[in-house]
Order: structure tokens, then sequence, then C-alpha cells
């Protein structure tokens, strides 16, 4: 059966996709950037933060822009956001978010969690970690039925 | 999509809608579904109200992430706050819960139910709700998994638990010839699993039951003090607030798990005299441990969850292996960039493993306006060193089974390569706000007691001090179960549908 219609999700404010791509691109590993996956990745992120209730939504989006904004207090950015720094200076302020242990690391490590979740849900990144699950639930579902068929037939019967 | 006769959905709907009925059921979870196929069953005008979509076993896929924003509540992404945060997760759907859970199905244990006994709980022994425990699992074909089933990681955990001479028991499982697609969070692609969707939900239909889904309730209604329905909104793609369904019934009983039903009936008004409704919260805490393996275990295939490492459960700790699909592990790998690429590659190779611990401390759901129900729990000293114990436990279970290497589920903990690694790493004290722990069980905010100034409700669930009013869902355990909650959940819900049943007359339904 094909998915439901969905709702168009939620179109990011440019601060906050800004800062998300650029998550990305530090935080996943390097394919997101040689194989041109960031927007896929923005995509997975905008229907992801569609389910979130509304205040959750405008959460997620403030601790993104206040993570961008923040890279002005580190001082090896010079005053820049983090969607503006270099890739070194990004991946040490990242890095520098990540290996705090207060507040605002575990605010960093669930959003590295959520950004990178969403690149690991694009199907050409499972392909490439030998992730296929369509067909082994297709060959398992096709077993059951052959092992099992008058069995499962007659309980749905008498449900 | 379309569904089965009953099903009322959001894009059926154009205008307000009224509806009257004798009792409308709020939420069509284990509890939920369980009551309304029995009180439909007994020929009651029974209406039930779904905040979630239907979504059809034919519309499960492996697409995990689409499965958390279709079928979970806010993405999966609940938080407990507290020192560490406890993350959980909640099913909104047809179904509930028991759609996207791992459906393990236990008895709650004879000593758990003594305990709740002396807290003002009658009728609750091993005997007296046996009739209903077996009820539940005739209902929801209950038993072992078909061997061919049981994937690597699960026999990898068995060989662990055999080397160490552990004890080790096989997963009783809601299940009908489960095909071991490793699929059970993100929906059963096969129905094989016996959730509230394929079972009581449509039973409860083809009894006579209405179902509306797409519909947040947002207020229990009530004249002279006594209830006269609910009063909710559906809900548009989006999340945009549509057409208002008011039910007027003569009972209500909500169902909604144990944060969202002590909200609707915080902001209900419904207070009870106890001061206990949003208290008590129990959870089960779960903190997991990613072993990698030489050869290639593909966790993927065979059923989720075949076995429980029982060795330690009088002290409150289960080890499991469950595994994750490729974005969740991703989420909770500790590395970025190109390391988390290296460590992800080896997916293939892997075993995640956890400790499920029965927590001993009490936290609190608080409905805010605006901002729905916030969720408080803080894990005393003495359960986050259940905790690292049973890190411990289930690192060495892996490294017995061949591991070669171990990620432990603390912020900044190096991966550890034998035993003695990692008790050289906990000679020095584990902070507890660096434990990553995740819950799926929570209870009790709604607690059962026949002492009103103790517990929410009496025994069977009616809401004291209010008459129609009942609950049947994981708010009304009075402490902690120990065990994966559902069946306990729907053998309650079939003793208080007897009960009920017996007493329409007093209810007018």
């Amino acid at each position: 059966m094909p998915a439901p219609p969905a709702a168009a999700p939620p179109r990011l404010r440019a601060p906050v996709r800004r800062s998300v791509a650029r998550f990305a691109d530090v935080a996943c590993p390097p394919q997101v950037r040689t194989e041109r996956r960031t927007v896929q990745v923005l995509a997975e992120f905008e229907l992801l933060l569609g389910a979130l209730r509304p205040a959750a939504r405008r959460a997620v989006g403030a601790a993104f822009v206040a993570v961008d904004q923040g890279a002005r207090l580190y001082p090896p950015a010079r005053g820049r956001r983090f969607a503006r720094l270099g890739d070194q200076a990004a991946e040490a302020y990242l890095r520098a978010l990540l290996s705090r242990r207060d507040g605002i690391g575990d605010l960093a490590r669930r959003l590295k969690g959520l950004v990178v979740m969403c690149y690991y849900a694009l199907p050409a990144v499972q392909e490439e970690i030998g992730y296929r699950p369509a067909p082994y639930i297709a060959a398992v579902s096709r077993r059951r039925l052959a092992s099992y068929g008058p069995e499962i037939r007659a309980a749905e019967e008498n449900r | 999509m379309t569904g089965p006769a009953g099903l009322t959905q959001q894009g059926d709907i154009t205008g307000n809608l009224d509806v009257e009925c004798g009792v409308v059921i709020v939420g069509s979870g284990a509890g939920g579904a369980t009551m309304a196929a029995e009180l439909a069953g007994a020929g009651i005008d029974v209406v039930m109200v779904e905040e979630g979509g239907y979504h059809p076993t034919g519309s499960f896929t492996a697409d995990s992430t689409r499965a958390l924003r279709t079928l979970y509540r806010d993405g999966g992404g609940g938080i407990a706050a507290g020192r560490p945060p406890v993350l959980f997760a909640e099913g909104r759907c047809v179904g509930g819960s028991t759609v996207v859970n791992g459906g393990m199905a236990w008895r709650a244990p004879p000593q758990v139910l003594d305990r709740w006994a002396t807290r003002g709980v009658t009728g609750i022994s091993e005997r007296e709700l046996e009739p209903y425990f077996a009820r539940a699992e005739a209902r929801l074909s209950v038993g072992l998994q078909d061997p061919e089933t049981i994937g690597r990681d699960s026999r990898l955990l068995q060989a662990g638990a055999g080397a160490k001479g552990w004890a080790i028991v096989p997963n009783r499982r809601n299940q009908l010839h489960c095909a071991g697609s490793n699929n059970c969070n993100s929906g059963c692609p096969t129905g094989a699993k016996r959730s509230m969707l394929v079972t009581s939900v449509p039973r409860a239909l083809s009894r006579g039951a209405r179902l509306f889904a797409d519909c947040r309730v947002e207020r229990v209604t009530r004249s002279d003090g006594a209830v006269t329905g609910v009063r909710g909104r559906f809900v548009r793609p989006g999340g945009r607030p549509g057409p208002r369904l008011t039910v007027r019934a003569r009972a209500v009983i909500v169902a909604g798990g144990a944060v969202q039903t002590p909200a609707l009936l915080a902001r209900s008004g419904l207070g009870s005299a106890s001061g206990q409704l949003g208290r008590n919260l129990y959870l089960h805490p779960n903190a997991m441990v990613i072993a990698y393996f030489d050869e290639d275990v593909t966790g993927w295939h065979g059923v989720h969850q075949a076995f429980q490492i029982r060795e330690f459960a009088a002290e409150g700790i289960l080890l499991t292996a469950n595994n994750l699909p490729p974005p969740m592990l991703a989420g909770v790998m500790p590395a970025h960039g190109r390391e988390l690429g290296e460590l992800m590659a080896g997916y293939n190779r892997i075993v995640t493993a956890g400790c499920v611990v029965t927590g001993s401390t009490a936290g609190r759901v608080r409905t805010v306006p605006g901002l729905g129900p916030l969720v408080f729990y803080q894990i005393s000293d003495h359960d986050a060193a259940c905790v690292l114990r049973g890190v411990t436990l289930t690192a060495e279970v892996l490294f017995a089974a061949g591991a070669r290497r171990v990620l432990l589920p603390f912020d900044g903990a190096p991966a550890v390569h034998s035993m003695d690694e990692l008790r050289g790493l906990l000679a020095r004290p584990v902070a507890k706000r660096s434990l990553g722990l995740f819950t799926v069980h929570l209870m009790g905010t709604a607690r059962m007691s026949d002492d009103p100034r103790r517990g929410v409700t009496s025994s069977v669930g009616e809401f004291h001090g209010v008459p129609g009013l009942f609950v049947t869902d994981a708010s009304l355990f009075p402490g902690p179960i120990g065990i994966n909650p559902m069946e306990t959940i729907i053998a309650l819900a079939l003793r208080n549908a007897e009960r009920l049943i017996e007493r329409r007359g007093c209810h007018g339904v």
C-alpha cells in the first residue's frame, strides 16, 4: 500500500537552515560533501522537524541558531558564525562543543544525533553500509506464509 | 487512506462533529483497545478517539525515520528532564505503542503483584489475575519464537550467557509465527506481531465500536461533578487544527499512557484528592552497549529480542540484544565526521545489547499550558549504580561471545577491548550525568489504590470522586513492574472491563 499523503514539511528558516547545513557538513562522514548529500540531509531534517509539536520545533530551531551564533564566542572563530567558519575551525568548534560535560554539551550531542540520524536515513547511505532490509523482509514474509499459511489464515478468521 | 468500517479519519471530516455513545475511550493502545473490544462485545455503544493516524499493516516498511514521524509522538524524541535526561518514546497511532513495541509479552511477576497489594490494591494477586493473563495470551497468540527466525545477534547473546553460565530465557512474544523481519519498532510489515492494530481494534470495530483517528482530545467534560464526555479536535496534516469533535458519553475511559493520561486529566481540571495525579512516574531506564565482532552478524536478520538474560533479575537488571536500524544507531554513536563513518561502516558486524533496570525512584508529569506535558525524572544514585552494573554485565556477556571492541553509553568513554580495560575504566567513578539513558516503559502517574488518600483510582481504575471516569493504561501501576508492561496492562483492562460491564446499570451504559 502506498504511503499516505503527507503534508509539506515546515520549511526551515534561513538561519536555521544555514546552521543545520554546516552541522551536517561537519558532523556527518565526509561523503556528505563528496556525494553532495547535504541537501538530502536537510530535506530529511525538515521532515523530522515536522513530526515535532510546535514548541519543540521552535526549540530545536533556536538551538541550531544558538550553536551558529555561539561560535562567535569561540576564540579561534574570531567572531564568525559557525556557518561561516572554514572546515578546520568548524570541526574544532563542534569538537569543543561535543566534548563539554555540561548542558551545552548535552544539547550539542542531541543536535548532532538528529543530524546524523537524517544522514543515515538516506537510502544510498544505508546501501553503502550493507543495510538492505526490503528484500530480506520480502523473503522472510514469503517463508512465513509458505511454512505456516493455513494456520495463520485460520487464526485470522477466528479473530 | 481508507480503513475498516467504523473508522473515521481527519480527511473524512469537513465540519465540526457531535456524537453520542455509552462509553468514550481516549486512546487505542493496549488498555484502550482491549477495553473497547470487551465493552463493544457486551453490546455497549463504544467510541474510541485516537490522536494518531490509522496506518495499516501494508503501509509498514523498514523506513525507520518515516516510522518515527508517523507512528510515534514527537518523532520518538520525548525527554524526561533530569541529570542525565532520559529519552523516551511513545507510540501515537491507531494501536498505540503496541504497534511499535518489541512484542514482549510477560506477566507481572508475583512478587510485584504482592508489593502492589500492600499499597491498597485489591484483587490483584497472581491467582486472581491468572484468568485475565490467560485470556490476554490467547487473544494475542503469546508464545515462543519459531527457531528459524532467531538471528545471529541473539544467538551470540545466548552463546555469551552460556559461556558465563548465566540464566537466559527465550522471550515470550505476542506473535503468530513471527517472520523475524526485525521491524517491530517501525510497525510489523507482516501483521505477525499481534498488536492492537490487528487484534483488539478490529475486534472492537467488528462489534460495532466507532473509532475517530487523527483527533486529539483536549478535555474531559463534566456536569454536576459527573463526566459527560470529551471534547477534541481533529489534527490536519502538519499538525494544523481541524474541525472539533464533541462526544457525549455516560462514561469516559482515559488510556493515553503514563504521560498523556495525567496531562489530559489535569488540563480537564480533574486533580485527584490524593494529590497523586501526575506523580509517581516510574521508568525502566535502559542503557545500550555497542559491540563489534569479527564475523558478519547482520543484526537486522532475525527477530527483535529473542532472549532475555535473567541471571540478575533479583537485582532488577535484565539484559537483551536489540538491533537498531542505522539512523537510530548513528544517532547514539559517540563520534562524528570521519570517525562516525568508520564506526558505521562496520554496521553488519555490530551487536547492540542493553540492560533494562527497574527504576526505584519516582518522577513527575506536569502540565504547562501551551507546552503540554513536561516530564521530570531524576535517576537515583542507587539506580545509576544498577545501570553501571548492567552495562558492565552486558559488556561481559558480549566479550564472552567474542566481541572485539565495545562502545559504552557514557559521554566521553573510550572504546574498550577487554574486560580488564573496562574494569580499569570503571575503577574511576563514572559521573551519573554522563550516562546515556532511554526508556519505553513509563508507568504510575494515576496509580490505583482503594484508599483515595493514596491513589488516583480505585483498584478497578475508577477515578476517585468522579463518577463515570476510568483510567486503563500503565498509569494505574502502583510501582515499577520490572518487566515489559503490555500484557499486564491488557490483563487489567480485561478485568476492569468485566467490572464495568457488571455495573453497567450504575453507569447508565
